[in-house]
C-alpha cells in the first residue's frame, strides 16, 4: 500500500487481504540523534533526522521552511471511538512530527475476560482487536514511508487479557505498550495475585517481542488530591514495576517510566516539579524516560493547557527525556479533536526547537535548594519503602490504603485506595502450577516443564505463532452490524458523491465551534452565546469553554455545536491562482527590456519586510530577474508613487498595505486607481497590492489589476508582470 | 488495617537516614524494592491464570475463542495446574493427532476423559 500526499487514505485499501498482511517490523524503534546539524541559515544541537514530508511550524515560513526534529520520541494519543477515523488523524500527526502513536482502549476493555475480535465501534477509546491492530499496523507502515521516518505503534497490555495482548502485540507488530500491574489492582480493582501473575508472563513477552514498555505511574498524578505530595509514592511505584519487570526479562533501556510534571501554574511549576523530575532520573539511571504532561490540573483552557505543557516539555529538557508524550490541550473539555492531536504534537515541537541547545549554555544549580529537596523526596520514598516492609509486604500495604493517600508521606490523610487482596475483579482465578505444569511456547515465565533441555519448547510441534506466523488464527468480524465495513459505507456513499461536511472527530460529524466575546455580566452572556450560535444554525450548541474578561465589560465563549450543512464538491469555485512561470522564462523575458518598477507601504503604515521580500534579490524577489526596482519607504503618498513612476518610466507600481483600521487598506487601492486615471497614466501602468488581507479580487474590485495575500513569492508577482507585458505586446 | 491519619513526622523519621550517602540512600531504596518484590515474582513463577493459559493456546495456533472455549473446560475439570498447552501437547501425542487437530477434538466434546491419566 503506497499513499500520494494529494490523496486521502483509502480505507478499503487498508482493509484488502488483512488475513494475509504481516508486519514488516517489530520492536521499538528510536530517533537517531544528530548534533551540529545545520538546516537553513542554523546549525541545531539536539535534533534527529529531518522528514522527507511534512508540515513546518508557522514561523518556519521565515526560515526557508526548515522543518527540524527534536532527539526524543514525540508521542500522541488518540481515539475516537472508530479506528478507521483515527487513521486519517494519525496521518495528519505524523506530517506534523509524532513517531509515537498510541491508541487508547474503549471503556470497559480492561474489564474483558478474554481478546475481543472483529472491529466494534468503541466509547472514549478503540476496541483493541487483531483485525483494528493489523490494520492499523497496516496504514502506519503507509504512513512512514510517507514521511520517511518509522512509525511506533502502541496501545495498553492491562486489563484480564494481559498475557493475550502481548502475544497479540508481539504477533501483530506493535513496538510499545503500558504494562503496570498496579494500575490493574489499583484503578480498575482487579484482583492483585492475578494483575501480578498475569503481568509476569506479559513481561516476559514484551521483553522477547522487543517492545518498549511503559509504566502507570502517572495515573497517581492524575488521580491524587495533590498531585505534587505524591512524589515519594511516584518513586515506590515505578520501582516496583521496574523490579518486577526486570525480574521478567525486559533490559533496562526498553522499561520507560511514565512521569508527568505534577503541577501547573500558578502553582511554582518549576520549583516543586523538578526537583522531583531530577531525583527520579538519578534513582532510574539507565532506564528511559517517557515525559508526560500535566492533566491533573487541566481546565477547558487550550491556551492556558498549551502554556503548561510547554513548561512540561521545558522540564523534560532540563533534565532528560526519550519519549515526549504530549497531551491535546483541549483534553480538559471532550476527548480531543483531530486538530488538538496535532497542536499537542505542535506544542512539543516547538517547545523544542526553541531550546535547542540550551544545555550548553545554562545548568541547574548544585548549590541551591534543589539539592535537598530532591534528597528529601527520595528519603520519604525510602521510609514509604520501610513501611511497605513493616506492614507486612506488599499484599498488607494495598490492603491497608497506602497507596494514592493525599498526605505527602510519611503524613496520612486515610483516604488512600484500599483493595483487598483476596478480592477485586477475577479474585480466585489464580491457579497454582503442579509439578507437570507445562507450556509448549516460546515466551513463557516461570516453571515450565516443557522447557527443559537445549530444545525449544515449541519444537514439539513445529513452533508456536511466534516462531511461525502463518500459525495465527486470524478471525474478521463476529457482529454483522458493527463493523468498519459497515460504518465506512456512509463515508465512501458520500465520498463517491463529493458531499463535504466539517469534521472534528469523526467522519462528517459536523462539528464546529465558534468563538464569541459577548459585551455584558457573564450568566447573560452565556445565554446570548448560545441564542447566537443558535441563529448561526448551529445544532445543539454548548458552551465549551468560558472566560470572564470582566465581570461587567464581558466575557469570551466557546461554542460547539453541529453545522447541518452538506457541501457538493463540484459546485464549489476555488479561485483560480496563475501557474508560475519558470525562473528563466522570467529572467529571459525582462533582463534585455531594462523594465522599472516603483514600489512603497502606502498610507500611514510602517510595514515593509512582505514588500522587500517581494522586491530585494537577496530574499529572492524580482530583482533577481533584472527588474529595475525603485523602493520608496514607508508611509508613501500616493502622489509621489505616481511620480516616481513617471520620473522613471516605470512599467508597474507595487503598493503594500497592512493596516486595515476602517478598511483604509481599500480606500488606498481605490485612491491610487482614480489617481492613475486622473493623470492619465492608467492604461500605460499596472497597478499591483500586497498586504496579508488583500486579495485579488479585493483589489481587482477597487480598481487595480491584480491583489497578493499572505504567502506570495516574488516569483508569483514577476510572472504575473511579465504576462500581461506579453499579452499588451501581442495586441 | 487500614492507614490512620498522621501529621507529616518526616523530621523525625528521616533520623536514621541522615548519615546516609546520596549513593548509599539510593542502594538502600533499591534492596528495599527487591525485598517487596521477591515474593510476588515467586508467586508469578508458580502459578498461573486463565488468561495465560489461554495466551499459550494462541501461541499454539488456535483463535480467541477457541481458547476461551478449551481453558474454560480446563477450569472446570481443574486441569488449568497441569498447563492447557501441555495437556493438548500431549492429547495429541497420545493419539497421533496436530496439535490443532486434538484442540478442536476438545472442542467437540472428545477426549476430555483422557487429559490428565
Amino acid at each position: 500500500m503506497k499513499l500520494s500526499p494529494d490523496e486521502k487514505l483509502d480505507p478499503l485499501e487498508v482493509l484488502r487481504d488483512l488475513e494475509h498482511y504481516r508486519p514488516r517490523r517489530k520492536g521499538w524503534t528510536w530517533r537517531r540523534r544528530l548534533t551540529h546539524q545545520e538546516l537553513g541559515p542554523f546549525v541545531l544541537e539536539d535534533t534527529s533526522e529531518p522528514l522527507a514530508r511534512s508540515v513546518p511550524l508557522p514561523s518556519a515560513h521565515s526560515f526557508g521552511d526548515i522543518d527540524p526534529q527534536s532527539d526524543c520520541v514525540v508521542t500522541t494519543e488518540i481515539a475516537s471511538g472508530r479506528f478507521e477515523d483515527d487513521l486519517r488523524r494519525m496521518r495528519m500527526a505524523a506530517w506534523h512530527g509524532a513517531d509515537h502513536l498510541m491508541v487508547i482502549r474503549t471503556t470497559g476493555q480492561s474489564h474483558f475476560d478474554g481478546l475481543i475480535e472483529g472491529t466494534p465501534e468503541g466509547v472514549g477509546g478503540v476496541p483493541i482487536t487483531r483485525k483494528q491492530i493489523r490494520a492499523t499496523r497496516k496504514a502506519l507502515d503507509a504512513i512512514e514511508d510517507e514521511v520517511g521516518r518509522p512509525i511506533n505503534f502502541h496501545s495498553y497490555v492491562s486489563g484480564l487479557a494481559g498475557p493475550e495482548m502481548a502475544v497479540l502485540f508481539c504477533e501483530e507488530g506493535v513496538n510499545g505498550c503500558h504494562q503496570d500491574p498496579q494500575y490493574n489492582l489499583l484503578y480498575r480493582n482487579i484482583n492483585l495475585h492475578r494483575s501480578f501473575v498475569d503481568a509476569a508472563e506479559a513481561k516476559r513477552l514484551v521483553a522477547d517481542g522487543g517492545l518498549l514498555q511503559i509504566d502507570g505511574a502517572h495515573n497517581a498524578n492524575a488521580t491524587a488530591k495533590h498531585a505534587w505530595k505524591v512524589t515519594p509514592e511516584l518513586l515506590v511505584q515505578h520501582a516496583i514495576n521496574t523490579a518486577f519487570s526486570r525480574a521478567a526479562g525486559i533490559p533496562a533501556d526498553r522499561i520507560a517510566l511514565s512521569t508527568v510534571p505534577p503541577t501547573a501554574p500558578p502553582a511554582p511549576k518549576l520549583r516543586l516539579d523538578l526537583p522531583y523530575a531530577v531525583v527520579l532520573r538519578e534513582v532510574f539511571d539507565g532506564y528511559r524516560f517517557r515525559a508526560q504532561q500535566n492533566t491533573r490540573y487541566m481546565e477547558s483552557d487550550t491556551r492556558e493547557a498549551t502554556v503548561t505543557h510547554a513548561l512540561d516539555s521545558l522540564i523534560s529538557r532540563l533534565t532528560s527525556v526519550d519519549i515526549q508524550s504530549t497531551i491535546a490541550p483541549d483534553e480538559g473539555r471532550n476527548i480531543p479533536w483531530h486538530y488538538n492531536n496535532v497542536a499537542g504534537v505542535e506544542t512539543a515541537r516547538q517547545t523544542f526547537m526553541g531550546l535547542d541547545g540550551i544545555s550548553e549554555m545554562i545548568a541547574l544549580r548544585e548549590d541551591g535548594p534543589l539539592r535537598g529537596e530532591a534528597r528529601a523526596i527520595l528519603e520519604r520514598a525510602v521510609l514509604f519503602l520501610e513501611e511497605i516492609l513493616e506492614l507486612g509486604g506488599y499484599e498488607a500495604a494495598v490492603e491497608s490504603g497506602m497507596f494514592v493517600d493525599s498526605g505527602h508521606f510519611p503524613e496520612r490523610s486515610g483516604d488512600g485506595i484500599q483493595r483487598d487482596p483476596q478480592g477485586g475483579v477475577a479474585a480466585g482465578s489464580v491457579v497454582a502450577r503442579r509439578s507437570d505444569y507445562g507450556a509448549p511456547v516460546c515466551s513463557h515465565f516461570g516453571m515450565n516443564a516443557c522447557a527443559r533441555g537445549g530444545e525449544k519448547a515449541c519444537d514439539a510441534y513445529g513452533g508456536c505463532t511466534l516462531c511461525n506466523p502463518s500459525k495465527i488464527r486470524y478471525v474478521d468480524e463476529l457482529d454483522p452490524d458493527d463493523n468498519v465495513e459497515r460504518r465506512l459505507e456512509r463515508p465512501l456513499a458520500e465520498r463517491g458523491e463529493g458531499l463535504l461536511r466539517p469534521e472534528v472527530e469523526k467522519h462528517g460529524d459536523g462539528v464546529v465551534c465558534v468563538t464569541l466575546f459577548v459585551p455584558e455580566r457573564p450568566e447573560l452572556a452565556k445565554a446570548a452565546a448560545l441564542e447566537l450560535a443558535r441563529r448561526m444554525g448551529l445544532i445543539e450548541p454548548e458552551v465549551i469553554h468560558a472566560r470572564v474578561l470582566h465581570p461587567a465589560e464581558g466575557s469570551v465563549f466557546e461554542v460547539r455545536g453541529v453545522l447541518n450543512e452538506v457541501l457538493q464538491v463540484g459546485e464549489l469555485v476555488i479561485p483560480e491562482r496563475e501557474a508560475r512561470l519558470p525562473h528563466t522564462e522570467i529572467e529571459a523575458w525582462v533582463r534585455p527590456r531594462n523594465l522599472h518598477v516603483v514600489a512603497g507601504t502606502v498610507g500611514e503604515d510602517e510595514h515593509s519586510v512582505g514588500l522587500r521580500e517581494i522586491l530585494d534579490i537577496k530574499h529572492g524577489g524580482i530583482e533577481r530577474y533584472g527588474f529595475r526596482t525603485h523602493y520608496l519607504g514607508t508611509s508613501v503618498a500616493l502622489e509621489d508613487l505616481l511620480d516616481a513612476a513617471s520620473a522613471h518610466d516605470a512599467c508597474g507600481v507595487l503598493v503594500s498595505t497592512i493596516v486595515t483600521h476602517h478598511g483604509v487598506h481599500r480606500e488606498s487601492m481605490k485612491r491610487l486607481a482614480a489617481l492613475a486615471e486622473a493623470r492619465g497614466v492608467r492604461e500605460r501602468l499596472l497597478l499591483v497590492a500586497g498586504g496579508t488581507q488583500v486579495t485579488d479580487a479585493l483589489a481587482r474590485e477597487c480598481g487595480l489589476d491584480a491583489g497578493f495575500g499572505r504567502g506570495t513569492t516574488g516569483q508569483d508577482v514577476a510572472s504575473f508582470l511579465v504576462r500581461r507585458m506579453q499579452d499588451r505586446e501581442e495586441t | 488495617m487500614p492507614v490512620t491519619p498522621r501529621p507529616d513526622d518526616f523530621d523525625e523519621r528521616r533520623a536514621r537516614l541522615r548519615g546516609l550517602s546520596d549513593e548509599e540512600l539510593r542502594a538502600r531504596f533499591w534492596s528495599r524494592v527487591e525485598e517487596i518484590v521477591a515474593p510476588l515474582v515467586e508467586e508469578a513463577r508458580t502459578h498461573t491464570t486463565p488468561s495465560i493459559e489461554r495466551s499459550v493456546l494462541l501461541r499454539m495456533g488456535f483463535s480467541s475463542l477457541e481458547a476461551v472455549d478449551l481453558v474454560a473446560g480446563m477450569a472446570e475439570r481443574g486441569l488449568l495446574g497441569h498447563g492447557a498447552g501441555r495437556l493438548v501437547l500431549e492429547l495429541s501425542a497420545r493419539r497421533g493427532l496436530s496439535v490443532r487437530e486434538a484442540g478442536l477434538a476438545l472442542l467437540e466434546g472428545r477426549h476430555w476423559e483422557e487429559l490428565v491419566r
